[in-house]
């Protein structure tokens, strides 16, 4: 039962946002459009790409949609709603998300093409300097609610969201999970205008579909995880938690299509410059400074 | 409309049932379009593809629907017959304004190019999607184009090159099949670079091998054609086939051929191991230290690592094919980027047998030796280098120009660009009539500045004086269409980016713009007061453009908005004392970077619009009454992208000869430098950041 939930409420987050995704686009508001478009990735020819690497080509999509599943599994959308309440779900989700890097190389590997291939390592620099932005801000989170427990997170914010508590952690998770779901202006691995697609070039019919639903998903288990860590999870008055958790976790990936929409993809070398000298810095600092208010604050 | 027109030429195999028609009404009211020669030629013609409820797909892959604006040149649309091979079926042809291309199959829907054509004909096309998109026994698509080769070789001998398979005679191991084109005729293509008139295009080796429309180089397959495979002929595949998954698909039986190919490949790698014998001692470092007993070498006193001279050999052997790649072949064939993983491959293999023996040994795996004649990156690291072809429909660069990259992982260490449309202008006799027509309509970008400059041409052989009243009319058209044009290029420059809303604002503006008259521009004042405002304040804008692309100050070799951006005080209108009595004042950055080219458009968007608010409304230059039908004329008008200059003859009416200097053919010049040693990002940045329009080169 809470396994359907959560993955129901993935879907309608997945279906919502591309809905959004394309208003913002086209300028129209279809709800049935990411209906059609998937319908329509099923009636096309699946194109296997020359001489492919073919467990690699299969693979990638389906273990990116099992990630971003796998990841959302630990993310409690309510007190009870939560399919496994790990000891370790906070880690457990870092660990989860290191499987993006897997499944990006294995696409970029797999089709056996020149745009594909610079885009999968493109995205090996990527993950491994902003998984660093998910792991510390989490660190943090975790240090004040004495617990890796994704719950037990969430309750540790009843007094104060961690948004509040800890800003500059939240604002550091934010940019990482854009990153690490590549959204733009972090799409550095598909490029349209640099790679024509990059790893999503080789792809077409049931597997792009997969692979669209995929990176959907991702952003709605991204979006899911900031609201646990920083805006309270389920807390709220009047609506019951599973709506809060649904109405913040969309609020998330919503702004995260807007900062891709109003700005331009990031330069390589800043991307990776900014992460490791002034991101990580900024996160010890945050582990810093949430060290001292518990230390302090009692 | 008749039974067979409504089924798509590009129809999926599939007998109708209910699924399938569900597919073909999703597809039909999900168009996605691959534009071709590219989106800012449609947007140039006034095309609004989103209110025709169509999308813009990024590569042939994503897109149902190929939509071709205007006539394509020959090369050009070569290219396109590869870019539809890879577009996954059910697909449809649109073609506005031109004759269906030779290559492809006749066009599922023809219009006009306007607007209210190209809705009519979407609504066409979406009938036909719904009811056509299956066929029982869809046509293959077939072109001389797709057509590919196979030729043997000896896994040990790269100079044997036989039609047909057998053994080497040299050491009698069993040829291996490949596609012809490979490392061995290296040498001739690079005698032959830059001839276009090959009679023999194949590159799309691709397709032909697994006909699954291949890899990944879409957008440019179009181009390799200039490989020159005049031998080695063996078979010919025809492609347009692809390997599916589902096997009620199959439309072909070549894939499993392919697949045999592919097998005889791997077997083949494993015999040198297995026929060779007696061990070498090698040193690491020092491959020309070759012993018979273990020890150390002389040179460096490493142990040295047992090694098999078959082995040996087959290194040796993948090294210098990869040096030929990189230092011969520069043909522009994705299947570079195969050949490079199939070495990739051999030295995994290497590697193991490798690792076999280090087992029993040192445990020293010979990284050096193995990439020891790879080429060098500027940091030192020996990296397989891929030549890699972006365009002639590439989502970040103008339509029609090819630019090869050989890249060295993200970096790119050379480049160079060519136009697949450039403009040839030695043409037969034409009446001057005619001649402004096919000059402004060879000049998809800037129509206008090319009507103008013909008109002037004429009019100054004919020896008419300007007439002040006509001069200010064009002026504003003139000026309206530069600002329709650097709007256009901020259009681009969002698609390049990924930076959406610039693309939809900025292209909202350039259609607002294009038939404007001054009054209407007036009031567009404060949008692009805004639009501008806001770019130049666009967090990581900047940081993106500044410092790429630098072009030297007062370089010679620029014009228009690049010169202006270097600090080069280079403006046609200057001279013109019309322009004077405007009040036109240039301004010029003085940067040279992407990020001055991208200030100085803007400055020059509002200067342009102050003269039409002063010039009144715009008028398309027309032919004035000439009297004296012959005599030689020379005019220069400031295009958005440079200044150009039009000499011509004419004789009773007709133009005789013509000679025409644009900016863009000396801009495109330009690309080498500026992409060498950058960084992939970068480099494509900096090439947009020109503006080239490859329309405006001449050949």
């Amino acid at each position: 039962m809470t396994v359907a939930l959560v993955l129901l409420t993935l879907l309608v987050g997945a279906w919502l946002l591309a809905v959004i995704e394309a208003w913002l686009t086209t300028g129209r508001l279809r709800p049935v459009a990411p209906l059609l478009a998937g319908l329509s990735h099923l009636g096309r020819e699946s194109i296997l790409a020359r001489k492919p690497d073919r467990l690699f080509f299969e693979t990638a999509p389906v273990l990116l949609l099992v990630v971003a599943v796998l990841g959302a599994a630990v993310l409690p959308l309510a007190p009870d709603l939560v399919i496994a309440d790990l000891a370790t779900g906070a880690l457990f989700l870092n660990a989860v998300l290191a499987y993006v890097l897997v499944s990006l190389i294995m696409a970029g590997w797999g089709p056996n093409g020149a745009y594909a291939m610079v885009g999968g390592w493109r995205f090996l620099g990527q993950l491994i300097a902003y998984s660093m932005l998910i792991v510390m801000p989490i660190t943090a989170t975790a240090m004040r609610a004495e617990s890796l427990l994704n719950s037990a997170i969430v309750e540790s914010q009843a007094g104060l969201w961690n948004i509040v508590y800890q800003p500059l952690g939240f604002v550091l998770f934010f940019i990482a999970a854009i990153a690490l779901a590549f959204r733009s202006p972090f799409d550095l691995p598909t490029a349209p205008g640099e790679l024509a697609g990059g790893v999503d070039a080789e792809y077409t019919g049931v597997r792009l579909a997969v692979l669209r639903l995929a990176r959907l998903v991702m952003v709605i288990t991204l979006s899911a995880a900031t609201t646990v860590f920083f805006l309270g999870g389920w807390q709220g008055p009047l609506l019951p938690p599973w709506a809060w958790s649904l109405i913040k976790t969309l609020a998330v990936a919503v702004s995260m299509l807007l900062v891709g929409f109003y700005l331009p993809r990031i330069r390589e070398a800043d991307l990776l410059g900014w992460c490791w000298k002034l991101g990580i810095p900024l996160a010890l600092l945050n582990i810093l400074i949430v060290g001292l208010l518990i230390l302090v604050v009692p | 409309m008749s039974e067979a027109a409504t089924t798509l030429a590009g129809a999926r195999k599939g007998r109708p049932s209910i699924l399938r028609r569900w597919v073909g009404q999703a597809l039909a009211r999900n168009l996605s379009c691959l534009v071709v020669p590219g989106p800012e030629v449609a947007l140039a013609h006034g095309l609004d593809l989103a209110a025709a409820d169509m999308r813009i797909a990024a590569t042939p892959r994503d897109a149902t629907v190929l939509l071709i604006v205007g006539e394509l040149s020959q090369k050009l649309d070569e290219a396109t017959a590869v870019l539809y091979a890879q577009m996954p079926r059910p697909r449809a042809i649109l073609v506005l304004g031109g004759s269906a291309p030779s290559s492809l199959p006749q066009a599922d829907v023809s219009a006009d190019l306007s607007q209210t054509e190209l809705m009519e004909a979407a609504t066409r096309l979406q009938r036909l999607l719904a009811e056509g998109a299956f066929a029982a026994s869809p046509d293959d698509f077939d072109s001389s184009i797709l057509q590919t080769k196979t030729e043997y070789v000896c896994p040990m001998h790269p100079e044997v090159v036989e039609d047909e398979p057998g053994s080497c005679p040299k050491c009698g191991m069993d040829l291996v099949a490949r596609e012809a084109g490979g490392d061995s005729d290296a040498g001739e293509h690079d005698e032959n670079r830059g001839h276009e008139h090959h009679e023999h295009h194949h590159d799309h080796k691709h397709e032909s091998e697994g006909h699954d429309h291949h890899h990944a180089h879409h957008n440019d397959h179009g181009q390799s054609h200039e490989r020159h495979h005049g031998h080695h002929q063996n078979h010919k595949h025809a492609h347009d086939h692809e390997q599916h998954q589902g096997d009620d698909d199959h439309e072909h039986a070549h894939c499993h051929e392919h697949e045999d190919h592919q097998g005889q490949d791997h077997g083949h790698q494993q015999e040198p191991a297995q026929e060779q014998s007696g061990t070498e001692y090698i040193c690491p470092m020092h491959p020309e230290v070759v012993r018979s007993e273990p020890g150390r070498c002389p040179k460096c006193g490493m142990d040295l690592e047992p090694h098999k001279p078959g082995e040996d050999e087959s290194v040796k052997e993948d090294v210098s094919e990869h040096d030929h790649e990189h230092h011969h072949d520069h043909s522009g064939h994705d299947h570079d980027g195969h050949d490079h993983s199939d070495h990739d491959h051999d030295h995994d293999h290497d590697h193991d047998h490798d690792h076999d023996h280090d087992h029993d040994s040192s445990g020293f795996m010979s990284m050096v030796e193995v990439t020891k004649d790879l080429p060098r990156s500027a940091d030192g690291l020996a990296m397989d280098w891929l030549e890699v072809p972006f365009g002639p429909c590439f989502p970040g660069l103008p339509g029609g120009l090819k630019l090869t990259l050989t890249l060295d992982g993200d970096g790119v260490t050379e480049g160079q660009a060519t136009s697949l449309v450039a403009m040839n202008t030695s043409s037969e006799e034409v009446a001057v009539e005619t001649f402004i027509e096919r000059l402004a309509a060879a000049m998809p970008l800037a129509p206008v500045s090319y009507r103008l400059l013909a008109c002037r041409a004429i009019e100054q052989a004919a020896g008419l004086e300007p007439d002040p009243a006509v001069e200010r009319g064009r002026a504003a058209a003139l000026e309206r269409e530069r600002i329709a044009s650097h709007l256009g290029w901020l259009a681009q420059l969002g698609r390049q980016l990924s930076f959406v809303w610039l693309t939809r604002r900025a292209a909202a503006l350039q259609l607002e713009t294009q038939r404007a008259d001054r009054e209407q521009l007036v009031a567009l004042r404060p949008a692009l007061q805004s639009l501008i405002a806001r770019l130049e304040h666009t967090p990581l804008l900047k940081a993106r453009l500044k410092g790429i692309g630098a072009l030297p100050h007062g370089s010679q070799d620029l014009r228009g908005t690049v010169a202006r951006a270097s600090g080069r005080t280079e403006d046609a209108r200057q001279a013109d004392a019309m322009y004077r009595e405007l009040g036109f004042e240039m301004r010029a950055e003085s940067a040279g970077d992407a990020w001055a080219r991208l200030r100085q458009r803007h400055v020059e968007i509002m200067t342009s619009l102050d003269l039409v608010e002063v010039a009144g409304d715009p008028e398309l230059p027309k032919l004035r009454a000439i009297d004296n039908p012959s005599g030689t004329g020379e005019a220069t008008v400031e295009t958005p992208r440079g200044r150009a200059t039009l000499r011509l003859t004419q004789e009773r009416g007709q133009v005789v000869s013509v000679e025409l200097d644009s900016a863009c053919s000396q801009h495109i010049g330009l690309v080498a430098d500026l992409v060498e040693g950058q960084e992939l990002g970068d480099a494509l940045v900096a090439v947009g950041s020109l503006d080239l329009s490859p329309w405006e080169v001449t050949s």
